[in-house]
């Protein structure tokens, strides 16, 4: 019992301390949602255990040791949340609160077991990355989606806050991780309307805060978003540079007139035949077929 | 450091991409006192000039157009190593404002080897119109580089450009001031990682660090220079290593390419996106593959309308008046003189290099149509539109614009694949060029045609280009596939904005091709006339018993299958110092006799023989002035030589063929 209360104190203490650091005291009262003076009182118990280094009047920070065991506890957690989703088929507004009581076994071959059944995941049903084996974490930049302009294009990278209310709805609009949304309009009190998969939704403020997303275009390097040859690009279309698969000595050529990855694209003329002509970096380029056939692309939009 | 009163002659380098307007600055400062000749050992235009401001005497080289300084091609590896080995004094980096981006990322590249710079902000006005608002002075506070904005064109901002550039020379050097681009730490650690695997002096003469950049760049004049000069040992370390890290390329340029973005959005302002240009809105049309076809065929038809109408009666007047006038000038009034020399000025001089003088008015008028189809930005649309069928041949568009040239002198269209960027596309075209017929050989199948064709005379001395043209396929499409090694290389070329043409700009650009061409003929052309006119004098005077005539009957044999007396293949041989020659050479065979030259065919040719000498006088061997050009631009006799045999062989045979089967007919 005692153990588990120090794993959720470990937890609180890691996801705060990555937006702000030393952690109050106060603020992890309010997250645990325990009382000041018992916050204090395991605060120094967990000090005596060189956990944390705990400053009465300036906060919290995890030891190198705190932080291990905050890594593997999170590991686990996110572990058995995709377990309970992929493997038992519950619902991912449930499966947080089972994985709280599953995160405290500690055992190394049954969390084995857990990550070779589950293959090549490395994500939480809701997005958050699952620390490897040796505690390391690849935390994707994002930014709440409430924060978004009008008009980009961002994709959803996960969920933050396991509330089970707010991801039951979440769901409901069929939004999940790797979802790309564009805001269409801002309202009051930060709600949203969005255009998703060709359709409008309206989205809450709460809601808005807790959903991460990032620039759409990143998608590239995940490789999630289709690539085309730039011959697929039809008239009028626009895209952005990914990738050059011809030939190497093409590549410098290339390169020099402003195919570089990232590069937004503009089809003027693609007659399917012949070559095509596109707007790159301010300017008109012709580039033959053959040659176009290697650009990739990644299509962003119809203008005209 | 420079002191005004020290040093008065400085050399100052001009850069940029091409279509940025360059050579309009560099005609604007050096006028006619540019000198034009070849980079050494490259076959790449070399312009300098010099231009005198106060007492500074400014030499000024005009650095080859390129996009960036990776050795893509032999432009940007003289532009480069010319920055590195001759370190100029100071560079001016011409942009173009409206395309300020692009621009830009050759001056990343630049500010990595020119310690002095300054940048010549072209085409203000042109970006103004696209709403774009630049600020220059944003722009050099960014950059720490003097900014001029400038208008080459309307000759606007030169005097300021110019003051700009004799400040900074006076001025003490900025030493280490200069603000390189930030790779950040990730590629840094990959380039300082190559910079250890170079041992010292590797690189030659370029810097070190600069040199591991390339190499990450694939560099391929780079990674050969360091290649000599390391151990076995060393050469496979480097090797794997820059292997392991490939996409430095990629991110290097990317690197570059966010740079000048964070420059751009500093100091310009762009219009609201979809405004559609003028220029754009003239490439709906002109890039189309139907009516883009159209308007180049207009285009083509309009432009040998022009030159032909206006050429082709100062040519003659130039014949009649200067050549034969001149003949019978001589021949009356220098009596007096040795009738061998006489023969000389007349058949030798007159008739030989005068006559392939009297083509300038020509070529003139082509140079002139030609140069304003290029100022204009109109030929690399048509370069765009002939694309497709430009690969059947495995060349690209860019190869359409030299064989039209073609037709007017097939030795500025030999010299114009320059602009051919990919060696093997250029080396078939050169191959195919000679097969165009050029106003030499039409000027003969036009009086050929009709003097026997009579109204029929315009369809045969048409279906003669449209037949050579075919030959032109056949023959293009068997070297691409079958006899030059390599791969079919592709088009990647910017399509300029179009702008009013520069009438000075394209005066010069005229005058320097008709320089080339009357140096040409005052030399090989002189050379090659001397010595046909030699052989048809030797030994007796007489041109029916000379070394020449021997040469025809000793021909004869071969010329009956064609139905080609002796006289014909005189005629034909002597095509070969100018194609125009034959008609000369045949009012020599048959003078005396006092009839026009039309009966003098009907005397020589029947019908068939006629068709026979048609096909072949347009397939037959390039004349002398094409033939050295060849050489020149491909660096040896072995093309020039391969020409002249597939041309012999590929003449004669057709003609035989030809003359076979129309003698049963006609």
């Amino acid at each position: 019992m005692e153990s588990e209360r120090t794993g959720e104190y470990l937890e609180a203490i890691y996801k705060q301390q990555s937006k702000k650091s030393p952690v109050s005291t106060s603020a992890l009262a309010e997250d645990l949602k325990v009382s000041l003076p018992a916050v204090t009182d395991m605060l120094r118990h967990m000090k005596e255990q060189g956990l944390i280094d705990y400053r009465p009047n300036r906060g919290t920070t995890l030891t190198e040791d705190g932080e291990k065991k905050a890594l593997g506890l999170i590991r686990r957690h996110r572990l058995w949340e995709r377990f309970l989703t992929d493997v038992l088929g519950m619902k991912w507004d449930k499966v947080h609160d089972e994985a709280c009581k599953l995160e405290h076994i500690e055992s190394p071959d049954l969390e084995k077991g857990l990550a070779n059944i589950l293959g090549d995941v490395n994500t939480c049903p809701h997005g958050q990355p699952i620390p490897d084996q040796q505690g390391k974490i690849k935390e994707e930049k994002a930014s709440p989606l409430s924060r978004a302009r009008i008009n980009q294009a961002v994709s959803v990278v996960a969920v933050d806050r396991e509330d089970s209310q707010l991801l039951k709805s979440i769901e409901k609009l069929g939004l999940k991780p790797g979802t790309e949304l564009k805001i269409i309009e801002k309202g009051a009190n930060g709600n949203l309307k969005a255009e998703m998969n060709g359709r409008a939704v309206n989205l809450g403020g709460e809601m808005a805060a807790v959903i991460m997303t990032h620039p759409a275009p990143k998608k590239i390097d995940t490789g999630l978003q289709s690539k085309i040859p730039l011959t697929d690009l039809d008239t009028g279309q626009t895209g952005i540079v990914n990738l050059y698969t011809g030939k190497r000595g093409m590549l410098g050529r290339c390169l020099s007139l402003g195919f570089t990855p990232g590069s937004p694209i503009k089809m003027v003329e693609n007659y399917h035949k012949g070559p095509v002509l596109v707007k790159i970096h301010d300017t008109s380029v012709a580039v033959g077929r053959g040659l176009a056939e290697k650009i990739m692309v990644v299509k962003t939009g119809e203008t005209c | 450091m420079l002191n005004s009163l020290e040093k008065k002659n400085i050399t100052v380098a001009l850069a940029g991409a091409p279509n940025v307007g360059k050579s309009t600055v560099f005609n604007l400062l050096t006028g006619l006192s540019q000198h034009v000749g070849n980079w050494p050992g490259k076959t790449v235009e070399q312009k300098t000039g010099t231009f005198r401001h106060g007492d500074i005497l400014m030499n000024v080289v005009d650095l080859p157009g390129t996009y960036s300084l990776t050795a893509n091609s032999a432009e940007e590896q003289i532009a480069r190593d010319y920055l590195v080995k001759e370190n100029p004094d100071i560079v001016v980096a011409v942009l173009n404002a409206a395309s300020l981006e692009r621009n830009l990322y050759l001056v990343a590249e630049l500010i990595e080897l020119a310690p002095c710079m300054v940048i010549a902000l072209n085409m203000v006005d042109v970006a103004e119109q696209q709403g774009m608002k630049i600020d220059p002075a944003a722009l050099s506070e960014v950059l720490d580089i003097p900014v001029i904005p400038i208008v080459a064109n309307k000759n606007r901002g030169l005097n300021e450009l110019v003051e700009a550039i004799s400040h900074e020379c006076v001025q003490p050097k900025k030493v280490g001031k200069v603000k390189h681009i930030e790779y950040g730490r990730d590629v840094k650690k990959i380039i300082d990682r190559v910079e250890e695997l170079v041992p010292e002096n590797a690189a030659g003469p370029y810097p070190r660090h600069w040199a591991a950049m390339k190499l990450l760049e694939g560099d391929n004049q780079i990674s050969k220079l360091v290649r000599e000069r390391i151990t076995t040992s060393e050469s496979a370390k480097l090797e794997s290593y820059l292997r392991e890290n490939e996409n430095a390329a990629v991110t290097i340029a990317t690197l570059r390419y966010e740079w000048v973005g964070r420059m751009v959005s500093v100091v310009q302002e762009r219009p609201p996106m979809g405004q559609v240009s003028i220029s754009e809105r003239i490439d709906r049309a002109a890039t189309h593959p139907i009516y883009g076809l159209l308007i180049l065929l207009g285009i083509m038809g309009l432009l040998f309308t022009f030159v032909y109408s206006l050429g082709i009666p100062i040519q003659q007047f130039l014949e009649t008046n200067i050549i034969e006038r001149g003949q019978a000038l001589i021949s009356q009034n220098l009596a007096f003189l040795p009738s061998w020399l006489i023969g000389f000025l007349n058949t030798g001089l007159l008739a030989g290099v005068g006559t392939v003088l009297t083509f300038i008015p020509i070529l003139f008028f082509f140079f002139i149509a030609f140069s304003v189809l290029e100022d204009v930005g109109y030929t690399a649309r048509a370069a765009f539109v002939t694309d497709r069928f430009m690969h059947l041949l495995g060349l690209h568009g860019k190869s359409c614009l030299p064989l039209v040239l073609g037709f007017g002198c097939n030795v500025p269209a030999v010299m114009g694949t320059r602009i051919i960027d990919s060696r093997r596309a250029r080396l078939l075209t050169i191959l195919i060029t000679p097969l165009v017929p050029c106003t030499g050989r039409m000027a003969v199948v036009t009086l050929v045609a009709a003097a026997f064709f009579g109204s029929l005379a315009i369809v045969v001395s048409i279906g003669i280009v449209i037949f050579s043209m075919i030959i032109l396929i056949i023959i293009g499409f068997i070297l691409n596939r079958f006899v030059i090694k390599g791969e079919p290389s592709s088009l990647i070329m910017e399509l300029p904005l179009y702008h009013v043409p520069n009438p000075k700009l394209i005066f010069l650009v005229t005058w320097q091709s008709l320089k080339a061409f009357i140096k040409r003929a005052g030399t090989v052309i002189l050379a090659v006339s001397l010595a046909v006119w030699l052989l048809s004098v030797i030994p007796t005077g007489d041109i029916s018993t000379s070394i020449l005539a021997q040469i025809g009957k000793w021909l004869e044999p071969l010329g009956s299958l064609m139905g080609l007396g002796w006289q014909m293949m005189v005629a034909l041989i002597s095509s070969f110092i100018a194609k125009e020659n034959t008609i000369a050479t045949l009012g020599v065979l048959t003078s005396g006799q006092a009839v026009g030259i039309t009966d003098q065919l009907h005397a020589l040719l029947t019908p068939a023989a006629a068709l026979a000498f048609l096909v072949i006088q347009v397939l037959f061997i390039p004349c002398i002035a094409t033939v050295s050009a060849i050489k020149t631009e491909t660096n040896g006799w072995r093309w020039p030589i391969f020409v002249i045999l597939v041309q012999l062989v590929l003449s004669f045979s057709i003609a035989i063929a030809v003359y076979q089967v129309a003698h049963l007919f006609i």
